[in-house]
């Protein structure tokens, strides 16, 4: 077996097998032959059946169950289980904080990839015309990238400040004389200067927009735009300039050439900065938790944030079934929504 | 891949291989232990504490001064962050791996208690109570839902001191106020001549509470205060709603504009920088406002405090304090040293040597007062109910702890931008059902 060459991940080509050899050893070859890579791949199967598969199993099964973080839920203790069923789904989808959390979400989701698409793409555009500034631009905007988003929240929340003499913004508010202002706009409602408090409401009859989660996606999107600018910038280095240069010989101006040659030629970039960014966005946590802890009240509550603080904070009311329903909820979206991705991506591969 | 293809999930199923878990065993009944001899205890303890800075050297101190006595006990302190502890030691006491010794707050002490997680203390609280060093009202706030003790007191605190500086109230003319009337006069004072008359830093969510708490205490009584903590009555207890309207006006007359957008800290040194007349808090204040806004602020000349007079004259008299607790693990390996640290820690030994530095209020009666280091302390001191006479209790949110504590935050904050006292009754109505159980 072990004189045997073997090959791991392209098939081993047929020819392989020396000819002339008597019909057993061959078909037993042909089955070592099959069989070699699958063990060669075990290990790592077995690190991701281990920290992955299981957990994700786990959690799916443990939202079956009542149960909190003092007695986990425990697939090898079925006396100390308590099935309640869809339960833990039906109290979830049925509680206004989970829909509220929901709808902060959907604010995350909606805004924070078009701002990270549209901003990384104009900033790319910009860089690959600059020949000088390019590398200093780059930089810029990727330095962010190096500061973790707790810290950026910090950062941030000085910014943000409602003192004038430590908030820059309200700095400029009270020079400008509209700090602490009240102003309304039909159904909007604005004040400036309560930035992390209660900077506007948009009244929608059904529902209440906090503006104050768009003031929380400002520092998410200013840490996490270096990613979008590397990845479109790299993918701007694949678009060959000849093709640039035929449509200014063929008069077109620079509108037309940015959406006509180069966000085609970026489609795959694109794809790829929007949809990491949506998942950025479905489970932020550790802004929202330095920054407002999800509050004032629940205004900026997120539903990544609520799961936690059912399975971590509220102990005295086992809510970890709950707080796993949401989570499986969640997954579900996303995958969902990733679906086209990964299947751009397999479609690469076996390309 | 086209070969492997179609057996590749088979085979990562098959690799989903059984996990071998080790169930902890569990530990039979125990009833209440004695405490060693001194220095007869030996081996090994970990204790879980959260204090940093200077308070974590004071309690390092207090640790060293333990390991003194008794030589032949090693102890490392683990810091963890104050917002954190209650799920880290949730995860260690889960996980079957506890710290011998772990810092607690009511909430916790009773829900690790009620999970039959804790060494119990009767005998030591029975003898504390005996000698005069603790009152029964201390031994309800350490105790389980079995009313058996499970902790120590080991660090005091008394809320409801309205911080101000003497030099901005005798700046607008103002002595200090000894009745309701005149705390909210001097509030309209400094209103008029442009000065903001609060400080309240309610973005952390906890400082609100500070108010809630001496506002019920006064407007509804200690007894009402008591029973609602203990779910005995519910949110729309009249005596209730209606310390929620008194505390409605003092919000919309007094409470900054700013006060949902106001840090603790911001809040603390815009109120010590003579930004803001008063500042209701704890009596840790005296710790905080010289150590975050300006070390050259002298405690009891710079800035000093008054207990928040009474809002009728006729209420009997009653202290609410809050402040950290120890409890021990019943699981511990080292039982003697346990029991050994925990005794230490609510000893008069112990706390005088934290008590010297400051920014500290011993619950052991036993201290005496001439070991505080400054007037603030020794007046803060002073109000630590210390005979029976005196009705005690906890801090209500950090008594009920839990979901309850969280959604009375969020409602809180909630009910300081709308002032609407219904709906805040029907929120907490909703969110706290234990009254009706």
């Amino acid at each position: 077996m072990a004189s045997r060459p073997t090959t791991t991940v392209a098939p081993a080509p047929r020819e392989a097998a020396p000819p002339g050899r008597r019909q057993e050893p061959r078909r037993r070859a042909r089955r070592l032959e099959r069989f070699a890579p699958y063990l060669f791949v075990a290990p790592l199967l077995a690190v991701f059946a281990v920290f992955y598969l299981w957990p994700a199993l786990v959690t799916v099964l443990s939202s079956f169950f009542r149960w909190g973080l003092l007695r986990p839920w425990s697939p090898v203790e079925p006396d100390r289980w308590r099935f309640v069923g869809l339960d833990n789904y039906t109290t979830t989808l049925t509680d206004p904080s989970f829909w509220n959390a929901v709808l902060n979400t959907a604010i995350w989701l909606v805004v924070f990839p078009v701002l990270v698409v549209a901003f990384s793409l104009l900033v790319s555009i910009l860089i690959w015309h600059t020949t000088r500034a390019g590398t200093v631009l780059r930089t810029v905007f990727i330095l962010p990238m190096t500061i973790s988003l707790a810290a950026a929240g910090v950062i941030w929340s000085f910014v943000y400040n409602a003192d004038p003499q430590i908030g820059v913004l309200n700095a400029v508010l009270d020079r400008l004389g509209i700090l602490d202002a009240d102003w309304r706009l039909g159904p909007l409602e604005l004040h400036p200067g309560a930035w992390l408090s209660n900077p506007g409401v948009l009244h929608l009859g059904v529902a209440d927009v906090r503006l104050t989660n768009l003031v929380l996606i400002v520092p998410a999107f200013w840490a996490f735009t270096g990613f979008g600018v590397i990845t479109i910038t790299a993918g701007l280095t694949a678009v060959p300039y000849e093709l640039v240069e035929a449509a200014k010989v063929d008069g077109a101006n620079a509108w037309q050439t940015a959406r006509r040659i180069l966000v085609p030629a970026l489609r795959r970039p694109l794809v790829v900065v929007g949809v990491v960014s949506v998942i950025f966005a479905l489970r932020t946590f550790d802004i929202v938790y330095v920054m407002t802890g999800g509050g004032p009240a629940q205004d900026t509550m997120v539903l990544a944030l609520l799961l936690w603080q059912q399975a971590f904070a509220f102990l005295d009311t086992p809510q970890g079934g709950q707080a796993t329903a949401i989570a499986v909820l969640m997954s579900a979206v996303l995958i969902a929504g990733s679906y086209p991705y990964l299947r751009q991506l397999i479609a690469g591969r076996s390309r | 891949m086209r070969i492997y293809g179609r057996r590749r999930l088979v085979t990562g199923f098959a690799c989903l291989v059984a996990l071998a878990l080790v169930v902890g065993a569990c530990g039979g009944g125990e009833e209440a232990s004695k405490t060693p001899p001194a220095g007869e205890a030996s081996g090994e303890l970990r204790v879980v504490s959260n204090w940093t800075g200077s308070e974590g050297e004071a309690f390092q101190a207090v640790i060293d001064a333990f390991k003194q006595k008794n030589p032949k006990v090693t102890v490392k302190v683990e810091q963890v962050p104050f917002d954190q502890t209650q799920a880290l030691l949730t995860q260690q006491f889960a996980a079957g791996s506890p710290p011998d010794v772990a810092v607690a707050l009511p909430g916790i002490i009773r829900t690790f208690a009620g999970q039959d997680l804790l060494l119990n203390l009767d005998a030591q609280w029975d003898a504390w109570v005996k000698d005069g060093a603790y009152t029964d009202a201390l031994r309800q706030i350490a105790s389980g839902p079995d009313g058996k003790a499970y902790a120590v007191y080991f660090k005091g605190n008394v809320n409801a001191l309205v911080w101000y500086s003497p030099e901005q109230l005798q700046k607008l003319g103002i002595g200090v106020p000894k009745t309701w009337a005149e705390f909210t006069a001097a509030m309209d004072k400094a209103k008029a001549e442009g000065v903001a008359p609060l400080a309240v830093g309610g973005k952390d969510g906890w400082p609100l509470t500070q108010w809630t708490d001496p506002v019920i205490l006064r407007v509804a009584g200690a007894e009402a205060f008591n029973d609602l903590a203990r779910g005995k009555i519910g949110w729309d207890d009249p005596r209730i709603v209606k310390s929620f309207q008194v505390l409605g006006d003092l919000v919309g007359k007094y409470f900054p504009a700013q006060a949902l957008g106001t840090g603790f800290i911001d809040a603390t040194c815009a109120g010590a920088k003579g930004k803001a007349l008063f500042d209701n808090q704890g009596a840790f204040m005296n710790l905080i406002i010289p150590a975050e806004c300006d070390k050259s602020l002298k405690p009891g000349k710079d800035f000093t405090f008054f207990l928040m007079p009474k809002y009728d004259a006729a209420m009997p008299d009653a202290q609410f304090v809050s402040g950290d607790l120890f409890v021990g693990a019943k699981d511990t390996k080292n039982k003697p040293a346990t029991l050994a640290l925990l005794d230490y820690l609510a000893s008069a030994d112990a706390q005088e040597v934290w008590a010297k530095r400051g920014g500290y209020i011993a619950p052991n009666a036993k201290v005496p007062a001439d070991v505080y280091p400054d007037e603030n302390d020794r007046k803060a001191a002073a109000l630590w109910p210390r005979t029976a006479s005196v009705a005690a209790g906890y801090d209500l949110d950090d008594w009920i702890g839990g979901e309850i504590q969280v959604k009375y935050r969020q409602a809180l904050a909630q009910f300081t931008r709308d002032r609407d006292v219904d709906k805040f009754i029907a929120t907490m109505t909703k969110v706290d059902t234990r009254a009706k159980d």
